[in-house]
């Protein structure tokens, strides 16, 4: 959809409700697939996706636009919801940066490595702490721009890079043996 | 890696090397998702967005949920079937010249009976700029409306029916279209609205009464009234009563509306399968008013147990129908399912939250909250079947009849062959077991233990049950075995099986539905042609005996006499231990000062025993003030034949019972005031003042706790104004708890909450 078409459907959501359903249908995959990279719980996931329609529903009307795709604003949402919900759970446990990350496991064939390794990675993305793995799931998950992943986190861009090059360096050190045969 | 960005920020083969990694490892697969739950989001999300989005932005509210107490006094003004339409006298400013369009207001200015529920009409006779004079219209009270267009008629329609018995301004403010620069303009150039803004007063009709069953009402006394056809034969395919006392029908498609003149007569087709896109869904009045369109190729409505929403199908495209989900003003709640094929019977509602369904021969369960749908090991084309309005059983004709408890799973059989179901308001079944000679007659209380109350008379058989909604009584059809239904007639049982005796004596009504006001039965009447059409019959109490008669014609008189404020004829009414029961406190023979009986009826009649000279007269009295009815009560009247009349020689009385649903908030408003804000909360209602505190109406920060506030009452204005201190551009909520009343202390019917947000 054009900037200029995005931007119009978002203003008549401020006042139609047919609009909002047509931003509803456009976002819901990205959004729940963002939810659940975060939670990894499929009730959670919808739990978290309801209330962040909801939220932009009830919020819409102060909603303007920044230079950034409307998403942006939903994956903020999607961030403050998660946070809400670790908050309620007493806190997220954060991760020390000496924590490791998965080990391997045995191969089979091709597919059932790249399947397999692909598992893992992503195990280990989960692993990273909190800010790291938002940035690692937007930009390698959801294809984001780094000026838009800073947006949505509220961070500067230099920043978002810092937590990319962290998390990248942290996971060439603990990747297993046999990732380290893949990479070659 | 293809990324100019992590190009940049990776340049050390280590780091790429993982990065490529992660880029190939992205995760196929989608998440799990239930793919209910995204459907059902959107459901909810819409009603959301419906009650709360508004054209405008405007920071103003407007109560309304569905409650069907809310919703009675609305559609009861639906049923009045009014259109507004409004004349409009607009100058168009054409440059150089300006012509003006001819108008006529007087069919909207100042009128006191505009219905609540029905879009505002404003017709323009020449071009004019159209975004231009809707972003002018402005409603007062605050409204939330929807403007369109339709050729040169603005639609204004308000989203929730508007206020009853409030007088409202509609106006067009001036509005100046610039005019291109360097551009000559010509006759066709667009025209605009010219600075005298147009401004028109109306005040919508009063509450209607509350659908209350009168204390005395005894659906076994009531009799056959007048009937009326509901439309021409062959314009109603089905249809069914709301909670609120109007019809949901299905009609052919194309029907016209109010106040057009019905089309061409065709076959009635009570049931079967119905050609796609063949048939609309209507809401009627109960005299048979099409008062709305509410689905275009809509089909089989059934009205929800809350009365504020409906299901139905809808046929799309080819040979599918999608089973969704309305609001009485015909808006979209959502899809729920899809059926291959036609449809042929309504979706079966079980409780509020679930709705039954037969596709292709299997009967299904969808849950509206939880979005799953359950397939149930029951096969079954045409056999009865019905949800209990208050639980979670469901009655099945199938193989083995039984009712089923969806919460729990359980089945409890039910006889052999079991049948005709029918589930009161309270949750007690009835059926009918077919005989070869006749018909037996079930109950089961709340679904469990059924008792056989009654036998058709030899070689008559039963079907189709309706309770009465007193529940003392069951109204159903009744025929000859093996004959046709032109046959058929109405019948009326006890429903503890006694009392066996004809409603309506013609021989060719069947399919009979009691309103929930149980002042009309819905039913079906071959016509002459051989077809079948729907009808309603009106009840009341019988006055088949000339004594009952004279009774009642005594009553009329002493009544008269009482509206009127006649205390010399209303004593003429009375014996002297009836004139001591008014005296003694036992009812009030006139009003209070400052009140009015403002009408009556009789609801029974009822003989005692066998004493011809002694009736039992019940009546309902409306009291109004101020030219409103406000609450009604019922008299007990006993009469007795003294000298060739009946005087009234006792009389007890009920409790009053307060009409309309308690006040409501109207709308608010947010003003910054120095320092500080103002939140103004208009009421449609006189409230008593000692009931509007900061304990009843608060504002609430985003933690939920109260901001410290003022209050001060408007009585005249019907508003309280909080002064407090809010953050610039922060969200707060409005609450108003229900310890508000009226003047008659009838409280808020519940809590008010909307978002506030300071500018």
């Amino acid at each position: 959809m054009p900037d200029f078409e995005e931007r119009d459907l978002v203003e008549r959501a401020k006042e139609d409700p047919d609009a909002f359903g047509a931003l509803y249908d456009r976002y819901f995959p990205q959004i729940y697939r963002f939810a659940y990279s975060r939670v990894r719980d499929q009730s959670l996931a919808e739990d978290v996706t309801s209330e962040v329609f909801f939220k932009a529903l009830r919020n819409i009307s102060r909603y303007t636009y920044s230079g950034h795709p409307f998403s942006s604003w939903l994956y903020q949402i999607t961030l403050n919801a998660v946070a809400d919900h670790y908050r309620g759970q007493h806190g997220e446990v954060e991760l020390e940066e000496g924590a490791s990350v998965p080990s391997g496991a045995e191969s089979v064939d091709d597919e059932v490595v790249r399947r397999d390794r692909s598992r893992r990675i992503w195990s280990a993305i989960d692993q990273l702490p909190r800010h790291q793995r938002t940035a690692m799931v937007l930009k390698f998950g959801e294809d984001k721009k780094i000026d838009e992943i800073a947006h949505i986190m509220g961070k500067s861009a230099g920043a978002v890079k810092l937590l990319l090059h962290r998390a990248v360096e942290k996971l060439r050190r603990e990747l297993p043996p046999e990732f380290e045969a893949g990479l070659t | 890696m293809n990324d100019p960005e992590l190009e940049e920020l990776f340049q050390d083969p280590a780091h790429r090397e993982v990065v490529d990694l992660l880029k190939l490892s992205r995760p196929a697969e989608a998440p799990p998702l239930d793919p209910n739950f995204r459907t059902m989001l959107r459901i909810k999300l819409m009603t959301e967005a419906r009650r709360t989005l508004q054209p405008g932005g405007a920071r103003r509210g407007f109560s309304f949920s569905f409650r069907p107490k809310a919703l009675v006094p609305a559609m009861a003004a639906v049923a009045a079937g009014f259109l507004i339409v409004l004349g409009i006298q607009v100058y168009l400013q054409r440059q150089p010249e300006s012509a003006m369009v001819a108008v006529d207001l007087s069919r909207i200015q100042n009128k006191s009976n505009v219905a609540t529920g029905e879009p505002i009409v404003i017709p323009f006779s020449g071009p004019v700029d159209k975004t231009a004079v809707a972003k002018t219209v402005v409603i007062e009270p605050a409204t939330a409306v929807t403007k369109q267009w339709q050729g040169q008629n603005l639609i204004i329609t308000p989203d929730h029916p508007l206020a009853p018995n409030t007088t409202y301004t509609v106006s067009l403010k001036a509005s100046q279209t610039p005019s291109a620069p360097n551009k000559q303009p010509t006759v066709q150039s667009t025209p605009t609205v010219a600075p005298s803004p147009v401004v028109v007063h109306f005040t919508t009709v009063r509450a209607p009464i509350a659908p209350v069953n009168p204390p005395s009402y005894r659906s076994a006394n009531v009799s056959y009234g007048q009937e009326n056809r509901l439309a021409d034969a062959g314009t109603v395919f089905n249809g069914g009563w709301t909670p609120a006392g109007q019809l949901l029908v299905t009609r052919p498609a194309g029907q016209p509306g109010i106040g057009a003149s019905p089309g061409a007569s065709a076959t009635a087709t009570v049931a079967g399968p119905l050609a796609v896109g063949a048939t609309d869904i209507w809401l009627m009045s109960g005299s048979g008013t099409p008062t709305r369109l509410l689905v275009q190729g809509g089909s089989f409505p059934a009205a929800a147990p809350s009365g504020a929403i409906f299901a139905a199908w809808q046929v799309t495209s080819g040979n599918h129908a999608t089973l969704g989900i309305w609001d009485l003003q015909g808006n979209s709640q959502g899809t729920l399912a899809t059926l291959d094929g036609v449809p042929d019977r309504a979706p079966v509602w079980i409780g509020m939250d679930r709705l039954a369904y037969v596709s292709q021969g299997q009967l299904l369960i969808l849950g509206l909250h939880t979005g799953h749908t359950d397939a149930l090991t029951i096969r079954m084309q045409h056999g009865s079947l019905a949800g209990s309005p208050v639980s979670t059983l469901l009655a099945v004709e199938s193989d083995a009849s039984s009712v089923i408890d969806l919460a729990s799973g359980s089945s409890t059989p039910l006889p052999a062959g079991a049948t005709s179901f029918a589930w009161s308001a309270k949750g007690d079944l009835a059926f009918v077991v077919p005989q070869p000679s006749g018909s037996l007659l079930y109950t089961a209380a709340a679904g469990k233990d059924a008792q056989r109350i009654a036998s058709s008379p030899s070689g008559q058989t039963w079907a189709d049950l309706s309770w009465s909604p007193d529940e003392a009584s069951l109204m159903l059809a009744s025929k000859p075995v093996g004959a046709s239904s032109s046959a058929s007639r109405l019948m009326l049982i006890n429903t503890d099986g006694s009392g066996l005796k004809s409603f309506a004596s013609q021989q060719e009504y069947s399919s009979p539905r009691w309103s929930s006001l149980g002042d009309l039965v819905l039913f079906t009447r071959q016509d002459e042609a051989g077809g079948r059409a729907f009808w309603t019959a009106n009840t009341g109490p019988s006055q088949v005996d000339p004594a009952q008669k004279q009774a009642l014609a005594e009553v009329d008189k002493f009544m008269q006499a009482r509206l009127q404020g006649d205390s010399a004829v209303a004593k003429d009414g009375l014996d002297a231990a009836g004139l001591s029961a008014y005296q003694g406190g036992a009812s009030s023979l006139l009003p209070a000062a400052g009140t009015k009986f403002d009408r009556y009826y009789p609801v029974t009649v009822q003989q005692t025993g066998s004493n011809p000279s002694k009736f039992l007269v019940g009546v309902r009295i409306f009291v109004s003030r101020s030219g409103v009815q406000r609450s009604f009560f019922e008299e007990q009247l006993t009469l007795v034949l003294k000298d060739q009349r009946y005087l009234v020689d006792a009389v007890t009385s009920t409790p009053a019972v307060l009409l309309g649903p308690g006040p409501t908030v109207l709308s608010f408003d947010v003003v910054p005031t120095s320092p500080g804000y103002q939140v103004r909360v208009r009421f449609d209602a006189d409230l008593r003042p000692e009931t509007v505190t900061t304990d009843t109406i608060q504002v609430r920060d985003s933690d939920g706790k109260r901001v410290t506030s003022t209050i001060t009452f408007d009585p005249d204005n019907h508003m309280a104004v909080l002064t407090l201190t809010l953050r610039p551009g922060s969200i707060y909520q409005l609450v108003v708890l229900t310890g508000v009343t009226d003047i008659n202390g009838g409280t808020l019917a519940q809590e008010y909450h909307a978002q506030v947000i300071s500018r």
